[in-house]
């Protein structure tokens, strides 16, 4: 919008008494930014809501964002990102929610959006390891009751994330999370842990995104636990 | 000029594709603002999210008709046509609210749910196997909950004053004819299911739905898990045998088999009983599983179970201590259950089962030999779907076919048999009608047709549920329950009609995250209770009634102290009834007034153990003293037990369970029995029943193999 704004006040400025090629060129100039607006507007529309994502602290921020990009979703039809997204938002808000009966609320919905990603993108590491860290949270509510069902699902998940893409960050940082939580429960070695916590700090290096829109976050918490490794 | 047109005519464009305002404010249908509601222009990425008062306010460069959906979970979503042209539009949306299972008030608040996600739910999965005193046995915990009578000598489930039998248990919705193991006479038996196998377990005690049938008092439903996620190794080392388990899983499907022997000769051994065993009981047992997800929702279920267990032993005689006989018992059991359910499109779903049960009990009594042999089949089938999103039926039909014989080997005397055929038809629609998620009301019926005494009868079940406030509700039952005649009845009159009961219940219920609050009172009915004519027990008929009221108090509390869960119930129950051999209306000798029990739980984070400590109480319990005039007249003294246990993890895949029953050592004594004929001074001889032994020991170590080391068995405890 805001390019096509100066564009205008550039056209407003110009003589009127120019040729027809002026004239073909103007509306290319005025015309072009528009469509290209559409096929850019999904990527332009996604790393703004990405970045909200990443950065929102407040669930009510947080939720607008959600509701943005389940917006994006049902409008694109084909596209997974928007629900991934959607999915890690609520997990954001889960997290920073106290009450176990809204946080398991939040949980629902961010399965309920991971289900649609998974539909349109199967087998993919990304949304297998987004589903491990659903699984974490769970546990969070009711460590005592849900412990032992969640984190071994949550393990299950990083371990099958970890094997669809052996490059994946993300699911080895949240594995060497979920292993470090156990050796400290029960006060056995953190070697494991911080071993695959160190295999995930590199392949954050050497990670390369496969699109604009693929997932970066991750590697904050990994620096963290790699604090508690030392 | 044509150039200024061109320009302005872009202008133009740009000017009204910016243009269009849509505000408003969404509501709920009393006008409460609705925040973080999703605002959307369908099909467009335009829209926005409703502020702290559901007001919201967006602009759209979309024209013409287009459709506007406001979505926000828990409500149905709104969909309108809208006309964008240059003049802001405000548009007020009111949300109805959707029936949905968390927030809707709940018509199962008669009964204990215990479900694996463990959200609304009294009581979890988990507690079974984490309650001191139970043994990781499902009656065990249970018995802790109000609406059940402490009878020690029994093990099974007496519920508001109906006996053990009363009680019935469902697996899967398919009946189980025998839930309980053998055990000595006046020895405690364990229930043969294992809590680990089940997702959900629902105990009601009274008001259940229609689609249960030949249970007059309490219904024990208990849901089989679903495939298991991952493959894995159980071994289990105990004090009295050993178990291994396996389970293979893959996607969408799991087979898991399970091989179990039990001796307690070694135990007893060690620790003297009260009984004079010949051979003490042991048993081995053979479980299979398999799951396979069918389809998109679709899921088959085979479960099959074998068990061989026997024991003797030589009763002393009251009169004389020294007349021994030998009571020798061979017990076979086997059940197969298999259950299929699948969505037959979005609203409709059925599910349907066919069970087989197979129980052979082969008894020495000196040397008179008698087989008891009894077969079922069950057969059934349930419709589920929903009409409207406000109104849910259900309806079903089932067959059960028993073969009963008992054949009775003398050595003085004519060998005979008793038997009886029974085939039960029966048929049951029930609907669940909410007019909001505060008021939901559930009607339904059961007919049933006994091809044994040729009667037909139709049972009606009505409940009603409103919610007082956001956490509260209360909630009231009627119904009839009808279950036939006790075997041993049977097979002496096999033409005896159903037993019956009445239920009239209210319930208050208060529950907020990890604090729950519940107060019932009920009214029982018995009518054609099974009596003795003349008070000869081969004169049956059906002229026998009673009634059972009380007041039960549950209160759990996971929340006030950090690490600490507890509950408390307590339950009173005043009843009488005129049955068997009683001469008029008296307390049965189950039935105890004042019951308490008192579970806690304790995590103790530096030593991974987790600590359970059960106490319960129960005040004495009538028995009959020939010796006096009074038809139980007598009285025991109060019953009390302090339980602990203790589970250990001292690596992620090793549990070690240690738990001791009656720690104090207290006497308890569950009643008399009494000679059969008097002394020569003309009073008749008279022995305690007593616990085997004060205490029970237990010690089990679970080691769990599997490729992701942090699995271990403490659910399965």
């Amino acid at each position: 919008m805001k390019t096509s704004m100066n564009l205008h006040s550039t056209v407003s400025k110009q003589n009127i008494s120019v040729s027809r090629f002026l004239h073909i060129v103007l509306f290319l100039l005025v015309a072009l930014p528009l469509s290209s607006r559409a096929t850019d507007k999904y990527t332009e529309a996604m790393q703004k809501n990405i970045q909200a994502v990443y950065t929102q602290q407040t669930v009510a921020e947080l939720q607008n964002t959600v509701n943005t990009l389940e917006r994006i979703g049902t409008a694109e039809k084909s596209k997974w990102e928007p629900f991934y997204y959607a999915s890690f938002g609520y997990v954001m808000m889960a997290n920073r929610e106290k009450d176990g009966a809204k946080k398991d609320g939040y949980l629902d919905q961010a399965t309920t959006a991971l289900d649609k990603a998974k539909a349109l993108q199967q087998g993919d590491s990304e949304i297998t390891a987004l589903e491990g860290f659903i699984h974490m949270i769970r546990v969070t509510v009711d460590p005592a009751t849900r412990g032992q069902q969640y984190s071994g699902l949550a393990t299950q998940s990083f371990h099958k994330a970890v094997a669809l893409n052996p490059e994946n960050p993300r699911a080895l940082a949240l594995l060497a999370q979920m292993q470090y939580g156990t050796a400290q429960f029960f006060g056995s070695s953190t070697e494991e842990a911080c071993g695959t916590l160190n295999k995930s700090l590199e392949k954050f290096e050497t990670f390369k995104a496969t699109s604009e829109l693929a997932p970066q976050w991750g590697k904050g918490m990994a620096m963290g636990l790699k604090e508690k490794c030392k | 000029m044509k150039l200024l047109f061109t320009v302005f005519f872009l202008l133009m464009l740009h000017a009204v594709v910016a243009q269009t305002t849509l505000s408003g404010k969404v509501t709920d249908t009393k006008g409460e603002g609705i925040p973080g509601a999703n605002i959307t222009l369908a099909n467009t990425y335009d829209g926005t999210t409703s502020d702290a008062n559901g007001n919201f306010s967006f602009t759209t460069s979309e024209q013409g008709q287009q459709t506007l959906v406001v979505s926000f979970i828990g409500f149905k979503e709104n969909r309108r046509a809208v006309t964008l042209g240059t003049t802001p539009l405000v548009v007020a949306i009111a949300l109805e609210e959707t029936i949905n299972e968390l927030e809707a008030v709940t018509i199962t608040a008669g009964s204990f749910t215990a479900g694996d996600a463990s959200r609304r739910t009294v009581f979890k999965a988990i507690d079974i196997a984490t309650t001191a005193g139970a043994t990781a046995d499902i009656a065990g915990a249970l018995n802790t909950l109000p609406g059940t009578q402490k009878v020690g000598e029994t093990g099974r489930l007496f519920v508001r004053g109906g006996d053990g039998s009363e009680t019935r248990t469902f697996i899967d919705g398919m009946l189980v004819l025998d839930a309980y193991g053998t055990s000595a006479p006046n020895t405690p038996s364990r229930g043969r299911f294992l809590p680990f196998m089940f997702k959900g377990t629902s105990f009601s005690t009274g008001g259940y739905s229609a689609e249960y049938g030949q249970a007059l008092s309490s219904v024990l439903a208990l849901d089989s898990k679903d495939e298991a996620e991952m493959t894995r190794t159980d071994i289990g080392i105990l004090s009295v045998g050993a178990d291994v388990a396996h389970t293979q899983a893959w996607d969408g499907g799991s087979v898991a088999g399970k091989v179990q022997y039990t001796n307690i000769r070694p135990y007893y051994g060690l620790i003297n009983q009260e009984i004079d065993w010949k051979t003490p009981p042991a048993s081995i047992e053979g479980i299979g599983a398999f799951r396979q997800r069918v389809g998109k929702q679709g899921m088959v279920k085979v479960y099959g179970n074998y068990n061989h267990s026997d024991f003797a032993l030589y009763n002393h005689a009251i009169e004389d201590h020294s007349n021994t006989s030998l009571y020798d018992l061979t017990n076979d059991y086997r059940y197969l259950n298999g259950f299929y359910k699948t969505m037959l499109n979005e609203k409709w779903n059925v599910r349907g089962g066919l069970s087989y049960t197979g129980i052979k009990n082969n008894t020495w009594l000196n040397d008179d030999n008698i087989v008891e042999t009894q077969k079922g089949v069950h057969a059934k089938t349930v419709f589920e779907g929903s009409l409207s999103d406000k109104v849910e039926v259900k309806a079903g039909a089932e067959v059960i076919q028993r073969n009963y014989d008992q054949a009775f080997d003398l050595k003085v005397g004519q060998d005979y048999t008793l038997s009886f055929n029974e085939t039960l038809s029966s048929a049951f629609v029930e609907a669940d009608v909410y007019t909001s998620n505060k008021f939901v009301m559930q009607g339904g019926a059961r007919a049933e047709y006994n091809s044994l005494n040729q009667k037909f009868s139709v049972d009606p079940r009505v409940s009603l549920a409103y919610k007082t406030g956001k956490i509260s509700q209360v909630y009231f039952a009627y119904g009839t329950f009808r279950q036939a005649a006790k075997n041993e009845m049977l097979r002496v009159n096999s033409t005896l009609s159903s037993e019956k009961a009445e239920h009239f219940i209210l319930n208050y219920q208060v529950m907020e995250n990890n604090r729950t609050l519940r107060l019932q009172a009920y009214y029982k009915r018995y009518n054609d209770l099974v009596k003795y004519r003349n008070a000869d027990p081969l004169q049956l008929y059906n002229g026998g009634d009673g009634y059972a009221q009380g007041v039960e108090f549950f209160w759990r509390d996971y929340k006030s102290i950090k690490n600490v869960d507890y509950w408390l119930s307590y339950s009173f129950l005043d009843t009488k009834r005129n049955y068997l051999d009683f001469p008029q209306r008296a307390v049965p000798t189950f039935a105890s007034a004042h019951n308490v029990s008192l579970v806690t739980k304790y995590f103790v984070t530096p030593l991974k153990t987790q600590v359970g400590v059960t106490y319960s109480y129960t005040t004495g319990r009538p028995y009959n003293n020939p010796n006096t005039a009074v038809f139980n007249g007598g009285k025991t003294p109060y019953y009390a037990d302090l339980s602990v246990n203790l589970s250990y993890l001292p690596k992620p895949y090793i549990i070690v369970h240690v738990s001791c029953t009656n720690v104090l050592g207290r006497d308890n004594i569950f009643g008399y029995e009494y000679a059969t004929t008097p002394d020569a001074s003309g009073v008749y001889g008279s022995r305690a029943i007593r616990q085997p032994a004060p205490r029970f020991l237990f010690v089990g170590i679970f080691i769990t193999l599997s490729k992701d080391k942090s699995t271990n068995q403490l659910p399965t405890l």
